[in-house]
């Protein structure tokens, strides 16, 4: 457990005058920051000096707050044409939107580190093809790992069937490669057996967005700067995308806007609000939808609905009902209708059920969430009591700690309050998702959802539930693709075992030199009920690729091909190339095109990125980042769609994109913009105008104002509530490290960081168990709940906990995870918080393996656990790493 | 690609020289105008033009200097003195500060004196007056939030910073504190002894 320590530089090289400038965007966080690349050659030694006129900057050194300095960790040496050039990756200081100030994080301002250099600890990213050959992944050809993937994958899908055939894969990685790895796994292999890598099924992650008609992703930036009052639900932005807090929220706050942020921690974000009159509402985990109706509940009693709003753009109840009989009866809207929870008749049809509700009448709403009922008040107020006769502007952003704690229920709560206080539609008065990662998913096959063997009441097919198909047996071939699939979903150390029976404990290992008799081993592994995984991912991940894949394809990344992606305010970016990817390693696109080719597939006849970018772009029609009228002027002007994209530079265009008769490219500020007016003659040529530019995305264009019942979650509530001396146990992000850490492993000042996970937990709850920070703890459970089969049921009531429970399709399993003890002020008592992807150090495990009954989605941020103390870490005396110190100082 | 911006190269710039290096002046102007402008914050920083970071040029350094900042018995719990180091150039302001707590380079009898720069290694927030005696710690940074941890080199605590906050390496002699070196790069320069 030695921790590597960092050994800062105190000097730096500063790219010269001449040095080449090439302008990106972050990889990471849903903000994605603009960037600009300066590289030069070593060969020569002409780094830039210290006077404007002497290097690339234009600026004199020491620069000002604020200026082009550059942090150590911002210079690397990349071959680029196969010749070493340093690199020097800062923000882009010139850039008008999202980093205004050329501001960045820790995570996007080190991002130079992510590149590949043998000489730092991204020496091990994948190089060359590989095969598990006598239990060793070995270096291979291509061609020879391409054709044996190929051959068993053709064979699974003859002899098993599609389903049998699993494509799990990253939503987001850039849209060059999300086509290519849909079109191959829906519109060819067309699998049911398809999902992402958040999610065991291939379904909205806000069911409740989706039912009111919210684009998860309509608001701008400024809007959230600009609204008067913003709830923030289960996410601090500062930690979690920072840039989009500190240049757009925090100013918003300093000009006075009254920010309510409801989570269980209080972290910088959330202190920084309270310090500037905002408010924090520290709930109990799960209970967000009892609040959100509280609030609710006082404004309609008080009378303070935007009520002019609501006759304009709420449905009635023929507006409601008008969704039956769209496309094909098994849109989850329907059956959600169907089921009679949720569909009302309107405002006063919705309100009466509100107030009959006894438990959100504040006192009891307060009581279970363990918080001050003056606060449900206080909120209520600020988000809707007129002043003057004037409505504030108000604003609601949602994220994981709220839509992954009870996913139907919370995003429907939060959609009608949205609704009521006139969120939704204009200028700062808006609601949508802050977001996680970005958004670079363009589908290029459809869902075969009729092929799921999986149902929810009634006839209606839900999406195939890929964990409990593979726990079941029935995946035989599986490409996972950029993900860390065991990890990342709930109750992962069942998973792993379930893997590991399936293949490396399947009798049949390779264990050959040739060929056809390896593909005939692999072959026989999946008649046996086994399975074969092949992984493709830019490192080897522990234990998908490293203990369980047969065959691993190198993938190159960020700066290696030149990608396109859409960040939180649908802004489309081009993401260039800058160096040579390493070794053999070749983006996603290229390893999908050639195993399709070799399985028989066309259409992947593909010579370079924009190639794959331009096929897309039609696809993106009438969705948010439609980006095909890009295409269409890029060829007018005789360029390619990369090019016209890379003129927009770091500013990049927000999808929908439009085109006016002259040829000029309009971007969309925020979608379902009421005040928005579009040409009268209507879209003309190739462009589309959607319903979600001016409009909801309902049948009428209209707000679906729904209920959000407590009892279809209550009984799971309270059965997970912690009994004895549990805790419940929750994760998220932290801002000093992105994802599963995947680049922040290989950062020595992050590792120095945050070497381990940790386990955040109130002084209180601490001394109870004797803990101090710096101890090394066990969390543990044995009451872990999983789904045995996939849902059990035929009456509606059926599909609840209880149901589950009662038919005995529920398995309580055992999980145990070790961390660093940081005890906290910041956590409210009774809670303890993990990051939610240490791959070493899974926090999933500790979360119930249960779906939401009606989207199909996890509740991550569910869980309960015990903790005990194993011994001390070696970071409790020492100084180098860690901090114990709160996140909460302002 | 030609969206790339890609300058031809005109010559073979000069390697830099010492003689030229202005580690510039120190700019109490800048840092106090900083302290205090909270909520403009946004607009006046990109207003700010300090041609003056480049208007003097001290002596050139080549190696970290041995300064006396001051003496051990004059240190009082949680109250830091200000000091500038490596030299009397932008962003050398520095902070001397008796934590009362052992901490990671600590020095004296209980190991609890530490010296670290003044500023934020995001981007050069001026950090002089944010300690916190019960936290141990600088910050948060007035520009973006960014907290250090006093105890522990530095290393950052929650925000942006690229790196820690650089620490001054200090030794003991009777009961004269000295300066000796610097770990981590000071923002705002591209060396720590040439500015």
């Amino acid at each position: 457990m030695s921790t590597p320590y960092y050994i800062p530089e105190t000097d730096v090289p500063l790219p010269p005058k001449g040095a080449d400038v090439i302008t990106t965007a972050c990889d990471y966080c849903i903000v994605a920051c603009g960037y600009k690349v300066y590289r030069w050659p070593v060969a020569g030694g002409r780094n830039g000096g210290p006077k404007a006129g002497d290097n690339a900057f234009k600026a004199d050194f020491p620069v000002d707050p604020l200026g082009p300095w550059v942090a150590p960790n911002q210079h690397n040496i990349v071959l680029h044409d196969g010749k070493p050039h340093h690199v020097v990756i800062i923000p882009d200081k010139d850039t008008k939107f999202v980093n205004t100030d050329g501001d960045s994080s820790l995570r996007g301002g080190c991002i130079a580190q992510k590149c590949y250099n043998p000489q730092t600890p991204t020496r091990d990213r994948l190089k060359s093809p590989m095969m598990r050959i006598y239990g060793i992944l070995q270096p291979v050809p291509w061609d020879f790992a391409l054709d044996v993937a190929a051959e068993v994958g053709n064979y699974v899908r003859s002899a098993h069937g599609a389903n049998a055939f699993g494509v799990k894969t990253f939503s987001y990685q850039y849209i060059e490669n999300t086509y290519a790895i849909t079109k191959y796994a829906l519109r060819h292999v067309n699998t049911a057996n398809f999902t992402f890598h958040d999610t065991p099924s291939d379904v909205s992650s806000t069911p409740g967005f989706r039912d009111a008609g919210f684009d998860n992703f309509g608001p701008a930036y400024e809007d959230w700067m600009n609204a008067e009052t913003l709830l923030v639900c289960g996410t601090d932005p500062y930690e979690t995308k920072t840039i989009l807090w500190t240049q757009w929220i925090m100013k918003g706050i300093q000009n006075g806007q009254k920010c309510i942020m409801m989570n269980p921690r209080r972290t910088a974000g959330v202190a920084y609000a309270e310090k500037n009159g905002g408010l924090w509402l520290d709930i109990n985990l799960g209970t967000d939808l009892l609040v959100v109706n509280a609030i609710a509940r006082i404004i309609a009693e008080n009378g303070w609905q935007d009520a002019e709003w609501i006759k304009d753009w709420v449905n009635n109840k023929w507006g409601s009902s008008s969704g039956f009989g769209q496309g094909t009866r098994n849109t989850p809207w329907q059956w959600r209708t169907t089921w009679g929870k949720f569909q009302t008749k309107g405002y006063e049809d919705w309100k009466k059920w509100l107030l009959s509700q006894d438990e959100f009448k504040p006192e009891n709403a307060a009581k279970i969430a363990g918080i001050d009922v003056q606060k449900i008040r206080t909120a209520a107020e600020w988000m809707a009591k007129p002043n003057n006769g004037k409505r504030p502007k108000t604003s609601i952003m949602i994220e994981k700690g709220f839509y992954w704690s009870n996913n139907t229920g919370n995003t429907q709560a939060i959609s009608a309050l949205a609704i009521i206080v006139g969120a939704g539609g204009r200028p700062g008065q808006v609601v949508g998702r802050a977001g996680g990662h970005q958004r670079g998913g363009q589908r290029g096959g459809k869902y075969p959802r009729n092929k799921s063997p999986m149902k929810v009441p009634g006839r209606r097919r839900r999406a195939l539930d890929t964990d409990t198909w593979t726990m079941s047996g029935h995946t035989r071939f599986a490409h996972v693709i950029g993900t860390t699939w065991i990890q990342s979903m709930c109750g992962s150390q069942q998973l792993a075992k379930r893997f590991e029976e399936l293949t490396v404990a399947n009798p049949h290992q390779v264990r050959s030199y040739d060929k056809q008799d390896i593909i005939d081993t692999l072959k026989k592994r999946a008649d046996s009920g086994g399975m074969v995984v092949v992984n493709q991912d830019i490192y080897l991940v522990d234990p998908i690729g490293n203990r369980y894949a047969d065959i691993i394809f190198p993938a190159a990344t960020w700066g290696e091909d030149t990608f396109m992606r859409a960040n939180g305010e649908r802004r489309l970016r081009l993401y260039n190339k800058f160096y040579d990817a390493p070794g053999e390693a070749k983006p996603d696109w290229w390893i999908i095109a050639e195993l399709a080719k070799r399985m028989g597939f066309d259409g992947f006849d593909w010579k370079n990125s924009n190639d794959v970018a331009e096929e897309s772009a039609r696809f993106s029609r009438g969705s948010r980042k439609d980006f095909n009228m890009i295409k269409v002027a890029a060829h007018r002007e005789g360029k390619t769609l990369h090019q016209k994209l890379g003129e927009f530079g770091t500013n990049g265009i927000q999808g929908p994109v439009y085109m006016e008769d002259d040829g000029t490219l309009v971007g969309t500020k925020r979608l379902h913009d009421t005040t928005r007016k579009l040409p009268e003659t209507g879209p003309a040529a190739g462009n589309v105008f959607n319903k979600k530019l001016t409009h909801f995305n309902s049948q009428t264009g209209r707000c679906n104002l729904q209920k959000s019942p407590w009892s279809l979650f209550s009984d799971y509530w309270e059965w997970m509530t912690p009994k004895g001396n549990e805790l419940w146990c929750t994760s998220g992000r932290t801002n000093e490290r992105w994802q599963s850490g995947f680049d922040d492993r290989r950062r020595p000042y992050v590792v120095q960081r945050w070497p381990d996970n940790y386990v955040e937990m109130h002084p209180d709850d601490a001394a109870a168990r004797g803990i101090e920070n710096g101890d090394m703890l066990m969390v543990y459970s044995d009451r872990v709940p999983s789904l045995k089969e996939t849902t059990l049921g035929v009456e509606g009531s059926d599909y609840s906990f209880s149901g589950q429970m009662k038919a005995g399709n529920v398995e309580l399993t055992r999980a145990a995870v070790t961390g660093v003890a940081m005890v906290t002020r910041h956590i409210k008592k009774g809670i303890i918080f993990m990051d939610f992807l240490h791959t070493s150090q899974p926090a999933n495990s500790l979360e119930g393996r249960i779906v939401d009954w009606i989207s199909g989605n996890y509740n991550y941020k569910m869980g309960v656990a015990k903790v005990k103390k194993i011994g001390e870490s070696p970071y409790k005396n020492t100084f180098r790493s860690m901090s114990f110190a709160p996140r909460d100082i302002i | 690609m030609s969206n790339q911006t890609r300058m031809p190269e005109t010559g073979a710039p000069q390697m830099p020289s010492k003689a030229d290096h202005p580690a510039g002046k120190c700019l109490m102007s800048r840092r106090k105008f900083l302290l205090s402008s909270g909520i403009a914050t946004s607009t006046v920083m990109v207003s700010m033009n300090t041609g003056a970071a480049a208007a003097k040029i001290p002596a050139t350094i080549s190696t970290y200097p041995r300064k006396k900042i001051g003496k051990l018995s004059a240190l009082k719990t949680d109250k830091p003195v200000s000091f500038e180091y490596p030299d009397e150039g932008a962003y050398a302001q520095s902070m001397l500060v008796k934590l009362g707590t052992e901490a990671g380079g600590g020095i004296g009898q209980q190991k609890d004196v530490v010296a670290f720069n003044y500023f934020c290694t995001h981007q050069g927030g001026d950090l002089s007056g944010t300690y916190k005696a019960d936290t141990k710690s600088l910050g948060a940074c007035p520009l973006h939030l960014s907290t250090y941890d006093l105890t522990r080199h530095g290393i950052l605590i929650s925000g942006q910073a690229y790196q820690s906050l650089p620490q001054v390496l200090l030794e003991l002699q009777g009961d004269d504190i000295y300066a000796v070196g610097v770990f981590g790069l000071i923002f705002g320069r591209y060396d720590n002894l040439q500015g």
